[in-house]
């Protein structure tokens, strides 16, 4: 185990250098002078790089906010901090949607551009309505910068839950609060199904995976930029029902895989999906099946017992906790021994000691 | 000596004429250039307006499809703007126009019409670029009329103003 860990990490680390760098390339050439001097130890921790006109650049790692200097080093106070100026975001923004606002139109009314390796880019600043609702966004004045990190293998150890005896899976949802890594779980668990698991005796599925917000799967030309298996195929940007009904049409899943239900026309798509006989696999909002059972939509499905797996994330022990595992039909706790559950535990640990901490 | 003297008048006139008539195709390689280039901004408006490439792909696209003649110039910009994290679209577009007008025999109306595009290409969302290129089609479909007219009007006179002018030398010199 300590043999395998400490592979591990060096592999990730590796990794970690590379996205970061892979980062520096979309930033204003002021900016990136100052970002490259950041020691190795705390490029791996950056989570977020922000840049607000005249205000200092902040990066946020370890749970909270640092200013930088121009050497590249982590304050917490803003004397001699890095600013940022018009120039810096106007040059990082050109980068960013590549010198070219029309082909990112659709990406920037909806607040944030991906770019290559999954990172998304939020923006903010003068928005601009027209005949058809919010226009674009001009006058940039924020960019925040989130570093994608895939975990892979966090969903490894509760496969076992989901899988049924005809080689098929239950539907499935994921409950969690915001920031507990629903969307990274729900990911991973794509990859494993559309891969398959030998040691289960369980071989791959079809997957369809509908990206509202492109963050599933990341895609960028085309490509997705995270891991999400071999057998599966990604709408990008696509609203959940349209998502939903196209995929079931045109690529015959097994299994439809969308992220954060809410909605009353998501509801309707997932009863479409049942009549074609599609597994589900969805994340929602929430703190657990009581919380959830008092949202308008998902009282509903809920109580139609639609889902026969639930997943309950939360923050305890780090983030991405599986906290519990219940059967839909009965809501009954199924994620009860001790051994698995202490395996997941310690397997989301070894990933937030390597990733996130 | 006689013999000399009719091979002097000889290169005397063929150096003349040469030079007219390189003078005077300049006309109608800037003629037939300014056709090509058409095809290339037509080029790239379907890269940007149907298929909503962003531009450095673009110019490698356009500079793979069109006439290498001519659509070097697009990989140049793309070369160049991707060189340098500091250089701007149109930072790019102006560093080819002395190669416009040296190698494509571009005048100075042409090469501003051209920085026009530069000047706004990517900037706005697709519907608008639209404007733009339809613009940038008129001026260039002018400015290749007029270059029609001025081929017509100056090669021929170029070309045997130089053979005149070769004649001219040699008779006087006689």
């Amino acid at each position: 185990m300590e043999v395998q860990k400490s592979k591990n990490f060096i592999e990730k680390s590796f990794d970690e250098k590379l996205v970061f760098d892979d980062i520096l390339e979309y930033l204003d050439s002021n900016i990136t002078d100052v970002l490259k001097k950041i020691s190795k130890d705390s490029k791996e921790n950056i989570e977020e790089i922000r840049l607000r006109i005249g205000y200092p650049l902040l990066v946020y790692a370890n749970g909270q906010d640092y200013f930088i200097n121009y050497n590249g080093k982590l304050k917490k106070n803003a004397e001699n901090s890095f600013v940022v100026n018009n120039e810096n975001i106007k040059k990082t923004f050109n980068m960013i949607s590549n010198y070219s606002i029309y082909a990112f139109q659709e990406e920037i009314k909806k607040g944030f551009i991906t770019i290559k390796g999954g990172h998304r880019v939020g923006v903010a600043g003068k928005v601009i309505y027209g005949v058809n609702g919010l226009e674009t966004i001009k006058n940039i004045s924020s960019l925040n910068i989130r570093i994608a990190r895939e975990k892979k293998g966090i969903s490894d150890a509760i496969m076992e839950y989901l899988i049924n005896e005809s080689n098929s899976i239950y539907h499935t949802l994921i409950v969690s609060p915001p920031q507990c890594g629903k969307t990274t779980l729900l990911r991973d668990l794509i990859r494993n199904i559309s891969n398959g698991i030998p040691e289960l005796k369980f071989k791959g599925l079809k997957v369809g995976v509908v990206d509202e917000r492109s963050e599933i799967a990341s895609v960028y030309n085309g490509q997705p930029q995270k891991d999400v298996g071999i057998r599966t195929d990604i709408l990008d940007g696509c609203q959940k029902y349209d998502g939903i009904i196209l995929l079931i049409r045109s690529m015959s899943p097994s299994i439809v895989a969308t992220d954060e239900l809410g909605g009353s026309r998501d509801i309707k798509a997932i009863h479409e999906a049942l009549k074609a006989g599609v597994k589900i696999l969805s994340t929602v909002h929430g703190e657990g099946i009581e919380d959830i059972k008092t949202k308008p939509n998902l009282k509903e499905i809920i109580n139609e017992r639609i889902f026969q797996r639930i997943i309950i994330l939360d923050n305890s022990k780090g983030v991405g906790t599986i906290s519990d595992i219940v059967d839909g039909k009965t809501l009954q706790t199924i994620f009860k021994e001790t051994r698995s559950k202490d395996v997941i535990i310690k397997n989301i640990r070894k990933y937030n000691d390597n990733y996130i901490m | 000596m006689l013999l000399l003297k009719i091979l002097g008048s000889i290169m005397i006139i063929i150096s003349c004429s040469l030079i007219g008539y390189f003078y005077g195709t300049r006309y109608s390689k800037r003629q037939r250039n300014l056709i090509v280039f058409q095809n290339c901004i037509s080029l790239l408006e379907t890269e940007i307006i149907y298929s909503a490439t962003p531009i450095p792909e673009a110019l490698e696209s356009v500079y793979k499809k069109g006439n290498k003649n001519v659509s070097f110039v697009f990989r140049d910009i793309k070369d160049y703007l991707l060189s340098d994290k500091n250089h701007s679209v149109f930072d790019s577009f102006v560093y080819v126009t002395e190669c416009l007008k040296d190698k494509l025999y571009f005048k100075d109306e042409d090469v501003e019409i051209f920085l026009s595009l530069g000047r706004v290409i990517g900037s706005s969302d697709r519907y608008d670029q639209q404007k733009y290129f339809k613009l940038i089609h008129t001026q260039l479909k002018n400015q290749q009329i007029e270059a029609d007219e001025a081929r017509k009007k100056n090669e021929k006179m170029y070309k045997s103003l130089g053979v005149m002018m070769g004649l001219a030398i040699t008779i006087i010199l006689l």
